[in-house]
């Protein structure tokens, strides 16, 4: 079953995403699950094994912190290879985004072209 | 759903996986639920949008799985993973049945064969030269050696090849993610 480009970008960038939330600051789990599912459609339950596989793969590490109600939370930050991963994603992703765009830029999409067209 | 089925039927379908693993499963689900409370949503609701917990359970199982066996390659971690891949229960899977399970007694068959041999190697070498072996004390040595060499050999070539199909099936259990996708996909690379 073939799937949209928009899924298969999504999946891509999960990991850029989640790096990129936790170095502007330390966050819990529902935190970063519920940013992500409102900006990219994330089931919010998937946050789950994708931490813990990131903190496997050793690019976040955990903390407990007390929260204003309830038990204390796990906060997840960036480790310094977490930090060099977000440089070496960001720096692939800008590249693709500028390499894509110098090639799609300056098209017209084609509802307005028949439009144009007709007239 | 309310939190607490929930969560009795993520643990019932966590049972068998490592106590400690499980208990971490457990408690971020858990706090999901209760940071989702903090902010006015229902258990409904949240346990909706994480979706069927039984389903999710075996798909944790089968992602633990394999991530142990990333990092331990022992024929104990091959089974944990395997028996998680089957427990997944996806019809393709299930079809996939009747050609594995010989293609594990025929690996299993092999894995003996070639301890057979490595011992009749070593029993030539050691009794051949006393019990008038064929051309003497040295060819005895010369022959139990080469068995036991060839037998080495092949139990490696088979280790390389039962690695293989270990990976590719358990490339094949993570396409039947639903709950844990897109987080967790095959395309995925490692850093």
């Amino acid at each position: 079953m073939p799937e949209s480009i928009e899924i298969q970008l999504k999946k891509g960038v999960l990991v850029l995403c989640v790096l990129a939330l936790l170095s502007r600051g330390n966050s819990y789990a529902y935190e970063i699950a519920s940013r992500l599912s409102h900006a990219v459609g994330m089931g919010e339950g998937t946050i789950y094994p994708l931490m813990r596989r990131m903190q496997s793969d050793g690019l976040v590490a955990t903390y407990l912190e007390e929260s204003p109600s309830g038990p204390p939370r796990k906060y997840y930050r960036l480790t310094d290879a977490g930090h060099q991963s977000l440089a070496a994603q960001l720096a692939e992703w800008r590249g693709f985004v500028t390499a894509v765009d110098g090639i799609v830029g300056d098209i017209e999409p084609a509802a307005s072209a028949e439009t144009d067209h007709d007239s | 759903m309310t939190r607490d089925e929930f969560l009795r039927r993520l643990q019932r379908g966590l049972d068998g996986m490592p106590a400690d693993a499980a208990s971490d499963i457990l408690g971020d689900y858990a706090a999901h639920f209760d940071a989702a409370r903090a902010e006015g949503r229902s258990d409904a609701e949240v346990a909706e949008a994480l979706g069927d917990p039984g389903r999710l359970a075996r798909e944790l199982r089968l992602e633990a799985g394999i991530r142990r066996w990333e990092q331990v390659r022992s024929p104990s971690s091959a089974w944990t993973a395997v028996i998680a891949f089957l427990g997944l229960g996806a019809i393709d899977i299930l079809v996939l049945l009747p050609v594995l399970l010989p293609a594990i007694g025929v690996i299993f068959g092999l894995y003996v064969a070639v301890l057979a041999l490595f011992v009749g190697g070593g029993a030539t070498l050691i009794v051949g030269p006393f019990s008038g072996f064929p051309g003497g004390t040295a060819a005895a040595v010369l022959c139990g050696l080469g068995l036991m060499a060839a037998a080495v050999a092949l139990g490696a070539l088979l280790t390389i090849v039962t690695i293989g199909l270990v990976n590719a099936l358990l490339w094949f259990g993570r396409l039947h993610y639903r709950v844990i996708e897109p987080a967790i996909t095959p395309e995925r690379s490692e850093p």
